[in-house]
């Protein structure tokens, strides 16, 4: 397929999996706080710094909104255009991606995609918004999880499902790293959360059922992080979705699993064995912290590759073909150029 | 949309014109009858569903242009009138053969221009006409297009006069759209009059994609057998996107935008997942000037560099050739009359509206003395853009037009006005006649093919006579009846 088509469907998947893990994100920081027993703003800042942080847009909150409240990073992160990170930005670039290689996917997922961003965008989201934000976030997930139906039952298995596959399970695995690391910031007293915390965590990765199924018990740092790092069959656990993400390259490039065939599926098969032998104990040891810091570090490098080998061509005239984002006048100019009067 | 009438025609008003459903004495013209007895029976509350239903359908499905310099620059459903515009199989017959003639005609034409000019030597058409129209590309002269066809998609606009005749407006040869909209507003129509289809008796429009394809296929270079076609568009941003992406898929190949291909030896390359692919025929919606940023604008972002190189080395074909424009040229169209007597000796099928040509010492005069009675327009532009309609416009809008002629002559064409047919239109809660035209698609390949009736266009505003989508116009379903 198209070079360019296998991107577009690659950040297609990781702008969708983008948009429902902050909504997932930002829910359950909404439940902490209601169960939260302190009140005071500086404990409700210590809950919503590390999503700003997170996303690297601290700096950018306090610039639109200097005496910034809790309900206003809510909406910074769910639906303000002027944050590219917000949850309405990211579904916006998947919408974008989705209609430049609309004919790629089935008619059916381009319609949940489309009237998923109408809502967001829509005044009674906003109205939803401010009375009950739940409510919002509950549809943004189950949108998402229905475009991942659609896209399950009506795409035939070609090379375009397999990039939106593997840009689901990177993102995926990325964000759960994201969950676990979250509240570490907040934390006065290092890896020490308390059970609430570790509790907010399970349920943004909508693994509380299984944690009191498989361990039981308050949640602790070492069942949390056995099950979201190192499970081999929670579909949401780092070490699974790296395994996807080895299986779906490998699918892609014909080679067996167990060697490699390029520099993606090197790096992804040597993280692979990372988590296959890893354990909670090794983690909490290290520092959760700069233990996820190091795999979003190589989660990062994977990405870099698999655009380097799928994307990129040798030949390739960078200045003329592939135009980073960041460099919006000479997209604009493109836009203005593309716009010529069809007969 | 309400529509408040029960009987939804029985206040119609002809106002004297033409009207495609109404005699002048106030008959419904035979191939009518069947549509008009359906829309006596239809109740308001059907009706107003009906209508409700057709347009959340082309809006989920993105079936939606964008207009340039509108503030929201947001897509738009394109209008959409429910009752068809209907064409009994003996006039058909005679656009059919007419368009064929024309199309024979043009790409001859076309062949001569770029090969041995024996029109201009005969002195058929003035040479400087043809040599300083805009999009006349002198390095394409003595290079060998296959099969010696320049217009593969042509879509000639076709009017009538106040007596019914069927006169050409213009003929589109270099990126024609709208044929999309004939095909959704056919599946539109199947949902919302889905009786009428069978007791009517309309052709299919079924085979466009086909015939389309196997037109691409035709002109591959070397006559090689199975090979591979992409539509080239500018992108997204385009007002067509829509159409660009739905023909790709109805045909069942890949679109491209510039950015993914890659000229190497003089041949035309996709770049896949799988490294480069061989490129054989290139359907480009993309206007001349930005194909190639080593030969046409060099700051082109949307072109392939070496593209046409490419096509002088034979290696690759493109739909519509390069150098096409100069036969759409509006000054040009005065002359195909003129062509079809001279490559085919015949008399041209279908007649032309009369036309005045500012460049034309004589002809300028003329122009010059009757603005406010004519319809001005420059050689090259489309959209409805770059026009004048002397009857509604200003006086400065007049003057400005004064300038421009005086000072470019050879850009600008001027023709009387033509108050062409009107048909009944849903308006704001009843039906008025609205002026329409028709744009028949010509495919030009091992035969020729033409889409049974094409896209009838309907100026929505009262009185208007731009049909454009651009400026505010909107589409029914053209219905060509078959021999009864």
């Amino acid at each position: 397929m198209l070079s360019r088509v296998a991107d577009n469907l690659y950040w297609m998947a990781r702008f969708m999996e983008r948009a429902e893990n902050l909504a997932r994100l930002l829910q359950a920081s909404n439940e902490l706080l209601l169960d939260g027993e302190t009140t005071g703003s500086r404990s409700l800042n210590d809950y919503w710094d590390p999503v700003l942080v997170a996303t690297a847009m601290e700096e950018e909150f306090a610039r639109i909104y200097p005496q910034g409240t809790v309900a206003d990073v809510g909406y910074f992160m769910t639906l303000h255009e002027d944050n590219p990170y917000a949850i309405t930005m990211c579904l916006r670039q998947a919408r974008e991606n989705a209609r430049t290689v609309r004919d790629q996917i089935s008619d059916e997922m381009w319609t949940e995609l489309n009237d998923l961003y109408l809502f967001i965008t829509s005044a009674k989201a906003l109205t939803e918004f401010q009375n009950a934000p739940q409510t919002v976030y509950d549809r943004i997930i189950a949108g998402s999880l229905l475009f991942h139906g659609i896209t399950d039952a009506t795409l035939a298995r070609t090379e375009g499902w397999q990039f939106i596959q593997l840009g689901k399970h990177l993102e995926r695995a990325d964000k759960t790293s994201r969950f676990l690391d979250i509240r570490v910031h907040s934390a006065q007293t290092g890896n020490a959360l308390d059970s609430f915390q570790w509790t907010s965590i399970l349920r943004s990765a909508s693994a509380i059922g299984t944690y009191r199924a498989e361990v039981g018990g308050d949640p602790t740092a070492e069942g949390v992080i056995d099950l979201l790092m190192f499970s081999t069959d929670f579909p949401r656990s780092v070490r699974y979705c790296v395994r996807k993400i080895g299986t779906h390259l490998h699918a892609i490039s014909g080679t067996p699993t167990g060697s490699y065939s390029n520099s993606a599926e090197r790096i992804a098969g040597r993280l692979l064995a990372q988590l296959n032998f890893g354990s909670s104990a090794e983690v909490i040891e290290r520092g959760l912290q700069e233990y996820t810091d190091d795999l979003q570090q190589v989660l990062n490098t994977l990405g870099q590759h698999i655009f380097e080998t799928y994307v990129l061509l040798p030949q390739d005239q960078l200045s003329v073909t592939f135009i980073p984002s960041a460099d919006t006048e000479k997209r604009r100019w493109i836009e203005l150029q593309q716009q010529q009067q069809q007969q | 949309m309400l529509i408040t009438n029960t009987v939804l025609l029985d206040q119609y008003d002809t106002e004297g014109l033409f009207d495609e459903m109404f005699e002048g004495d106030g008959a419904v013209r035979s191939h009518y009858q069947i549509m008009r007895e359906r829309l006596d029976t239809i109740s308001k509350e059907e009706l107003d569903q009906k209508i409700r239903n057709l347009e959340t359908l082309f809006l989920k499905q993105g079936i939606t242009f964008t207009v340039y310099g509108d503030q929201q620059g947001t897509e738009r459903v394109f209008p959409f009138d429910p009752i068809p515009r209907i064409i009994p199989a003996d006039e058909w017959q005679i656009i059919e053969d007419g368009l064929v003639q024309r199309i024979t005609a043009l790409n001859l034409f076309l062949y001569d221009i770029y090969h041995e000019q024996k029109i201009l030597k005969d002195r058929i058409i003035p040479e400087d006409v043809i040599l300083s129209a805009a999009h006349y590309r002198p390095e394409f002269k003595d290079v060998d297009v296959p099969r010696d066809i320049y217009i593969h998609i042509c879509g000639t606009d076709l009017i009538r006069d106040r007596d019914g005749s069927y006169l050409v407006l213009e003929d589109n040869g270099r990126c024609p759209s709208g044929v999309s909209y004939v095909l959704e507003n056919r599946m539109a129509m199947k949902r919302v009059f889905p009786h009428l289809f069978t007791s009517a008796g309309v052709r299919s429009v079924d085979s466009y994609a086909a015939d389309l394809l196997g037109t691409l296929q035709y002109i591959a270079p070397h006559a090689k057998p199975d090979p591979v076609c992409v539509l080239l568009t500018p992108g997204h941003y385009n007002s067509a996107y829509f159409e660009h992406s739905f023909l790709a898929r109805q045909m069942g190949i890949e679109i491209v935008e510039g950015k993914d291909l890659i000229v190497v030896g003089a041949h035309v390359y996709m770049r896949t997942t799988r490294g480069l692919q061989q490129v054989d025929v290139i359907y480009r919606r993309l206007d001349d000037d930005f194909l190639d940023p080593k030969v046409f604008r060099p700051d082109s972002m949307l072109g392939v560099p070496g593209l046409v190189s490419a096509v002088r080395a034979g290696n690759v074909a493109l739909a519509n050739a390069i150098g096409t424009g100069v036969a759409d040229d509006k000054v040009t169209y005065a002359y195909v009359e003129k062509m079809i007597k001279y490559y085919l000796d015949q008399d041209p099928i279908l007649k032309q509206v009369p036309t005045y040509l500012a460049w034309d010492e004589k002809d300028r005069g003329y122009i010059l003395d009757h603005l406010p009675e004519l319809v001005v327009k420059a050689a090259n532009e489309s959209g409805g853009y770059g026009m004048l309609i002397g009857p509604r416009a200003s006086k400065e809008e007049i003057e400005t037009f004064r300038g421009l002629i005086t000072a470019n002559p050879r850009n600008y064409i001027a023709q009387p006005v033509v108050y062409f047919s009107r048909h009944p239109t849903l308006t704001d809660g009843t039906v008025e006649g609205r002026h329409i035209d028709l744009r028949p698609f010509v495919l030009s390949g091992e035969r020729t093919h033409i889409l049974p009736g094409g896209l009838t266009r309907v100026a929505l505003k009262k009185g208007s006579i731009v049909v454009n989508s651009s400026q505010g116009g909107g589409s029914k379903d053209t219905w060509v009846l078959h021999p009864s």
